[in-house]
């Protein structure tokens, strides 16, 4: 009696394992390999990239960097105001120019230099990606990129000015860039700039403006999209009634280039200008347009 | 006597479930030959699973974690070309045929893996050509495979058709440890 309930238990517990054994082997064949690979691998964390085809909104910046040994060029032009006419061609005839150089240090550092033919000004940057939007299960929402810019006003000096030393000329821009690729098409950027001007107009004019941006992108195929960006401003003091600047446009990307043909109530294309200094109004017809062109150039990998 | 019986059943049941072999870091790299220029790609994350038992084989590779020469390259095979936010996996599920689980003689083994090709979305049966190779710890898999890019919905514009061949060259080579 003893020795058949024992082996009734031994046999009770060795068929309790083998039908543990079992079940964890039979999924296996149930569900097919790739199901059992899924489960074993586990999902890398990668980063969100593509937020945005190029490193500029419309105006603005975006989170994108130049990757790492890579030169980005890009040529741009204002023209006139739209309400300019039939004599201006509509502002084509009046353009303004920017030409810029950016280099990736790495893929999350660039620097960069351009001048305007806007106020002459002269542009030193850098751009610093903090934090990248990745997925997986150390994933993180949104991108955010630093950008400080200085810029040097070249005009000749105002006669009825002295002393006007060097530093006269020069304004500072400081902002974050948090952007978030929402998904395939759309992504969206809060940017919140500080800008320091050493030398306004009148007393009135604050030296010191924050400004909040807010930028985004729709793709409508592979290779065009519409963007826009508003820039409100959150200082009281503004000089000259600038009204806020608001841009809307288009990307094509065609290979190693993109264009970017916009619209936009900015004259200047360099942080001063269409931050704080807008110079147009949408409701008075003063609306230039405008493109960026930019091409790469892999310098080293 | 039932009782040794039943626990050597179980354990061969267990033994069973452990001649599956596995790698994290299998290596995929892919070529596109055009006069205008070469385009090559690298993945060492490509992840696979053979069990041995069966001769029944998957794997799977990330499309994000392709590196291209160019970052500009890299943008462009995920935005334009493979989409991989849509589809972020490419994957492979077959069987091995005419499995023999003696080829573990140290000795490289031909073999074709016959199976179904999942790639941007598009589903293909494929029969693989590759060698098998047992080292004493683990298999060696290599295999090279042309994919076609009309197959799988992957549109080039005409402006860079001279630029990616329609027919791609990809490689793969994995070392597949025991699980």
């Amino acid at each position: 009696m003893t020795a058949n309930r024992t082996l009734g238990r031994a046999m009770r517990t060795s068929a309790a394992i083998a039908g543990m054994a079992w079940a964890m082997h039979a999924p296996l064949h149930s569900q097919g390999l790739l199901d059992a690979l899924n489960e074993a691998v586990e999902e890398p964390t990668l980063p969100v990239t593509a937020t945005f085809k190029d490193t500029r909104i419309v105006n603005v910046q975006s989170n994108e960097t130049p990757a790492a040994g890579v030169l980005h060029f890009v040529i741009a032009h204002r023209f006139g105001t739209l309400s300019s006419g039939a004599y201006d061609l509509w502002g084509l005839d009046n353009a303004q120019m920017r030409m810029a150089f950016d280099y990736g240090i790495t893929d999350g550092l660039a620097v960069g230099i351009a001048r305007n033919t806007y106020q002459k000004t002269y542009e030193a940057n850098v751009k610093a990606r903090l934090l990248r939007q990745s997925t997986g299960p150390e994933a993180f929402p949104v991108s955010v990129t630093w950008y400080s810019v200085m810029m040097a006003n070249g005009l000749t000096p105002p006669t009825d000015l002295t002393p006007y030393y060097f530093t006269h000329r020069l304004s500072f821009v400081h902002q974050a860039v948090i952007a978030r690729k929402m998904n395939e098409d759309l992504s969206l950027a809060l940017v919140p700039s500080f800008v320091h001007r050493n030398f306004v107009e009148t007393t009135e004019d604050a030296h010191d403006l924050y400004v909040l941006g807010l930028g985004g992108r729709y793709k409508l195929t592979q290779r065009f999209s519409i963007n826009g960006e508003y820039h409100h401003f959150l200082t009281e003091a503004f000089d000259q009634g600038f009204s806020p600047s608001l841009s809307l446009g288009v990307d094509i990307e065609t290979g190693g280039h993109v264009f970017q043909l916009h619209v936009t109530n900015a004259r200047g294309m360099f942080e001063r200008s269409f931050l704080a200094e807008p110079a147009g109004s949408w409701a008075n017809g003063d609306i230039y347009f405008g493109f960026n062109l930019s091409r790469v150039f892999t310098m080293a990998s | 006597m039932k009782f040794l019986f039943v626990s050597l059943l179980a354990l061969a049941s267990l033994h069973g479930a452990a001649q599956q072999f596995m790698t994290r870091a299998g290596h995929v790299h892919f070529f596109s030959e055009t006069t205008m220029e070469n385009i090559e790609a690298e993945n060492a994350q490509m992840s696979g699973l053979l069990d041995a038992a069966s001769g029944g084989f998957a794997f799977q590779v990330q499309m994000r974690a392709f590196h291209f020469e160019k970052a500009l390259m890299e943008e462009h095979f995920n935005e334009n070309y493979v989409e991989s936010e849509t589809y972020p996996k490419a994957t492979f599920q077959g069987a091995i045929e005419n499995w023999d689980a003696g080829w573990n003689d140290g000795e490289p083994h031909d073999v074709v893996a016959q199976g179904t090709f999942d790639f941007h979305g598009v589903k293909q049966e494929r029969s693989i050509e590759g060698t098998l190779t047992w080292n004493g710890d683990a298999w060696l898999v290599e295999a090279r495979f042309p994919v076609a890019l009309e197959d799988h919905r992957i549109e080039v514009p005409a402006v860079v058709k001279d630029n990616i061949a329609p027919v791609i060259d990809v490689d793969v080579r994995a070392t597949l440890d025991p699980r």
